[in-house]
């Protein structure tokens, strides 16, 4: 199981995935909306999405966990 | 038959014979455990690192003359000492031979190793450590004659800026060891088999009571990712050795030098048009900024310091028309570009680097600023900022600036503003330059305006469009009009424009008052 976390505090401004799916390394999860810039979170790992924390419009703050990767 | 008087025979022969053992190292058993770790031995190291034939050895025959540890033998007291030459050019050299008693500090190695500190800094050549050292001779030093020793980071503080320092990490680096790394400009460190650290496993075990490994407390990983302390991870010892070359390729061999030209069948005149598909022309949009430096540099190359750490902002050595450039890049990808507290330290010190060895400095804008918030606030971010403005405010290299996008606040001054004696600025025809985004500032100029309006969605479409008259006055021919830019560029252009800025303030010169030195925020 791999953690997603935040970098930096911002809003949640589009999730980009839905729980139960695959995703590859380097594919975007969500994208923050911080400093006036899109920032994607991406995965390192690839695998299934198994939970979500996040939707749009609320806030993250840094540290905060956004999704958990089952590592396949 | 031979006149005994005469006979030179054994003496030769005794020679020789000292010679030999003292290549053994610690000999045959400890050479294979050397091996059986995946690393190779200090010899084989030194024929790696240095061009074939160049090695003059001092010291071969030292030991460890110490009573304490008896009639027991330790090849060249564990420290080999000499010069050699990188690329035609010589470098002093001091490697540590972890065969010999782990690769100990020892008070005659460590004599040999200050002799050719002194040599560096006479001769003006760079210094290379290679470090695989498990710290002080305990067995050696453990009582108060401890007192007199520290005279070796004393002396590196002393060449710092003078002549260029590299130590890389070959092996378990404690204490002493890992000062030394501190105290250097260039630090890279071998995955799996490297590791620095104040404290060794054996001695945190003993003083806080945690279980860890070298590897988890001060592996490769922690030093490029997390601490920042290391500047590159490396997979084997080979590839190590060849990186300490590349990286001094870029470098005079001292301060009064200038960097080597290293022409390039690149002509600097070229386009860079796949510009146009790297970079969104919406100033929101994030892009990898590492793929806008390999368009513009010399045949794409760039040697990347710290990539793994503060990656919001990018920092690399490569040339243009064959003239070594230090290059400080905002990356929009990773936090969108805005600065913290790592990415300041890492740009400030990169900047002192590059300063300190003529190393001209060309600066790629597209910052949203620093960070704010509590958060950095508590990190000490006004501190950490400070240490940019100073090192680009002190900077006396030729300083070109390049603004892709947007530049705002305080990310525009410490990426070399105008005001910051920038000799070339000019920017693209996206380039905002602001004291902040007009999404920002219309909260601030408008905000009594804009809490009157009680309809939440009258008041979102009031704010778009006081926004909008905003990002009217942001424009950079309105820069350019006041003359705040040299030049709009033609994207594709960049590189070009970076060659011409570095033609016209070659021979750059700044007179500022005497001071003994400014006071650092750090």
């Amino acid at each position: 199981m791999a953690e997603i976390r935040a970098e930096i505090t911002a809003n949640v401004w589009q999730v980009v995935v839905e729980e139960g799916q695959m995703v590859a390394e380097g594919d975007e999860i969500c994208i923050l909306e911080s400093m006036k810039m899109e920032i994607p979170v991406t995965t390192e790992v690839p695998g299934v999405v198994r939970e979500l924390d996040v939707e749009p419009g609320q806030t993250v703050q840094e540290g905060d966990r956004i999704a958990l990767i089952d590592e396949s | 038959m031979a006149d005994p008087r005469y006979d030179w025979g054994p003496l030769v022969g005794d020679l020789a014979a000292r010679k030999a053992r003292a290549l053994e190292m610690g000999g045959e058993k400890l050479v294979e455990r050397q091996r059986s770790l995946g690393k190779l031995t200090v010899r084989e190291r030194l024929d790696l690192l240095l061009d074939p034939g160049t090695w003059v050895e001092y010291g071969l025959l030292a030991d460890h003359m110490d009573a304490g540890l008896g009639d027991r033998y330790l090849a060249a007291d564990g420290a080999i000492t000499g010069v050699g030459e990188i690329d035609g050019r010589p470098v002093a050299v001091a490697a540590y031979d972890f065969t010999v008693m782990a690769g100990s500090m020892g008070g005659v190695g460590e004599s040999k190793i200050a002799r050719m500190r002194a040599h560096a800094l006479r001769q003006r050549i760079p210094f290379v450590w290679l470090l695989d050292s498990a710290g002080a001779r305990i067995q050696s030093t453990s009582g108060s004659s401890f007192a007199g020793a520290g005279a070796l980071f004393r002396e590196q503080v002393a060449m710092s800026g003078v002549v260029p320092m590299v130590a890389a990490i070959l092996g378990h680096c404690a204490a002493g060891t890992a000062y030394i790394p501190g105290l250097a400009d260039f630090v890279p460190m071998v995955k799996g088999t490297s590791s620095m650290a104040l404290g060794g496993r054996h001695l945190v075990k003993a003083a806080v009571g945690e279980d860890v490994t070298e590897e988890e407390m001060g592996g490769s990983a922690v030093h490029t990712k997390v601490s920042g302390v290391a500047d590159l991870e490396v997979a084997d010892d080979e590839e190590c050795l060849r990186v300490v070359r590349d990286y001094l390729s870029f470098f005079p061999q001292h301060n009064r030098e200038r960097p080597p030209v290293r022409t390039s069948t690149d002509p600097v005149d070229r386009r860079a048009e796949e510009l146009y598909e790297l970079v969104p022309t919406a100033a929101r949009r994030a892009y990898d900024v590492r793929k806008v430096v390999h368009a513009i540099v010399d045949d794409g190359h760039v040697f990347w310091m710290k990539p793994e750490w503060a990656k919001n902002v990018v920092t690399g050595l490569a040339r243009v028309g064959g003239q070594a450039v230090g290059i400080v890049a905002n990356q929009p990808m990773v936090l969108g570009g805005a600065l913290d507290v790592n990415a300041a330290d890492k740009a400030a010190r990169f900047v002192w680097l590059c300063d300190a060895f003529n190393i001209p400095l060309v600066f790629l804008h597209d910052v949203p600023g620093f960070i704010v918030g509590s958060a950095v606030e508590k990190q000490g971010i006004i501190r950490h900022g400070a240490k940019m403005l100073f090192a680009v405010s002190e900077a006396t290299v030729p300083k070109i600036s390049v603004v892709l996008r947007k530049s705002y606040g305080a990310g525009y001054f410490v990426m070399n503003g105008l005001a910051y004696e920038a000799d070339y600025i000019v920017a693209w025809p996206t380039a905002e330059i602001a004291v902040m985004g007009p999404d920002g500032a219309v909260n601030i100029i408008h905000r009594r305006q804009l809490e009157a309006i009680e309809d939440e969605e009258e008041r979102a479409a009031r704010r778009l469009e006081l926004a909008e008259e905003i990002r009217a006055n942001i424009d950079p021919y309105i820069a350019a009009g006041h003359a705040q830019l040299d030049d709009v560029i033609d994207p594709a252009d960049t590189r070009a424009a970076i060659a011409r800025g570095l033609h016209v303030t070659a021979d750059k010169q700044v007179d500022r008052p005497w001071r003994k030195h400014g006071v650092l925020p750090v």
